[in-house]
C-alpha cells in the first residue's frame, strides 16, 4: 500500500507540475488526464472505489475530452506563443510561496481529531460504497442533488448562449 | 498511510495549480489549472473524511465534480466566444470590457 501510495503521488505531482510548464495545450491536457489517473488511485487507496470510476467517467472522460476537442477546434498549435512577462512571474513566485507556507504551517501545526462517524473502511467494504454513497445521495442530501440537476440545466443553456455567432 | 500523507499530497498539487494559474496566461491552460486545484481540494475532503469515518466528504466530492462539469462547459464557451472575437486566447487581449 505505501509503495503504490508513493508511486501515486510522485506520479501525480510530475504530471501537475508538466500542466502548467509545457507550451504545447494538448500535451499539457494529456498531463493533466495521467494526474486524474493518479488520483483516481489515490480514491482506490482510501476505499472509496465508486469515486475513482467517476474521477475516471467524468474528469478524464468528459471533461477533458472537451478540453481536448476545444484545443482542437481552436487550433492552438498555430498561434503564436504567449509569452509570461517577468513582473507577472515575479509576483505569482511570491504568492506561490506564501501559500505553500500558510498550508504548510497548518498540516504541520494542526492536531487532529477523533474519528466521529460510524463507517469505517470495513463497515464501508462491508456494505459497498456505491450503496453508501446512493443512500446518502437520495435521503440526506436530496435538496443538493435537485439543485444540482438544475445547476447543469443552466450550465447547459449558458454555453450554448456563449457559444451562439450572435449574442 | 496517515492522513497528513494525503493531505501533504493535496495541498502540494493545490499550490501548483495556483501558481499555474497565475503565470500562464493561455486561457485554456488557465482552466486546466483550475481543474487541477478543484481535484486537490477533492482529495483532501475524501482523505479527511476517510479519517473521520464519515460520508459526508465522499458526498460533497460528487457535488464538486457537478459544479467542475458544469464549469468546463461555460468556461470553454467563454473560450470559444473570446478566441471567435480575437482571433487568440491570452488573456491580456480581453481588456475592452464590452459585449
Amino acid at each position: 500500500m505505501e509503495a503504490l501510495f508513493y508511486v501515486f503521488s510522485i506520479i501525480a505531482v510530475f504530471s501537475a507540475l508538466m500542466v502548467i510548464t509545457m507550451k504545447n495545450p494538448l500535451t499539457s491536457a494529456l498531463y493533466l488526464v495521467l494526474c486524474f489517473f493518479a488520483i483516481a488511485g489515490f480514491y482506490v487507496l482510501l476505499d472509496m472505489q465508486f469515486l475513482a470510476a467517476m474521477q475516471v467517467l467524468v474528469y478524464a472522460g468528459a471533461i477533458m475530452v472537451l478540453v481536448v476537442l476545444v484545443i482542437m477546434l481552436l487550433n492552438l498549435s498555430k498561434i503564436k506563443k504567449i509569452k509570461t512577462d517577468l513582473h507577472q512571474l515575479f509576483i505569482a513566485v511570491i504568492i506561490f510561496i506564501i501559500l505553500f507556507a500558510e498550508i504548510a504551517l497548518y498540516i504541520i501545526n494542526g492536531s487532529l481529531k477523533k474519528p466521529t462517524g460510524i463507517y469505517t473502511h470495513a463497515l464501508i467494504n462491508k456494505i459497498g460504497n456505491t450503496q453508501i454513497i446512493g443512500e446518502f445521495l437520495f435521503t440526506k442530501y436530496i435538496f443538493p442533488f435537485e439543485v444540482a440537476s438544475i445547476l447543469l440545466l443552466v450550465a447547459i443553456i449558458g454555453a450554448y448562449l456563449f457559444a451562439k455567432k450572435k449574442y | 498511510m496517515s492522513i497528513n500523507a494525503y493531505l501533504i499530497v493535496a495541498g502540494v498539487i493545490f499550490c501548483i495549480g495556483a501558481f499555474g494559474v497565475l503565470i500562464r496566461k493561455n486561457l485554456i491552460i488557465i482552466f486546466m489549472s483550475l481543474e487541477l486545484m478543484f481535484n486537490a481540494a477533492n482529495l483532501g475532503l475524501v482523505a479527511v473524511s476517510g479519517y473521520l469515518n464519515l460520508i459526508d466528504g465522499d458526498i460533497f466530492v460528487i457535488f464538486v465534480m457537478v459544479v467542475a462539469a458544469a464549469e468546463a462547459a461555460i468556461a470553454l464557451g467563454i473560450a470559444v466566444a473570446f478566441y471567435r472575437e480575437k482571433g487568440t486566447v491570452d488573456i491580456d487581449k480581453a481588456n475592452e470590457l464590452k459585449l
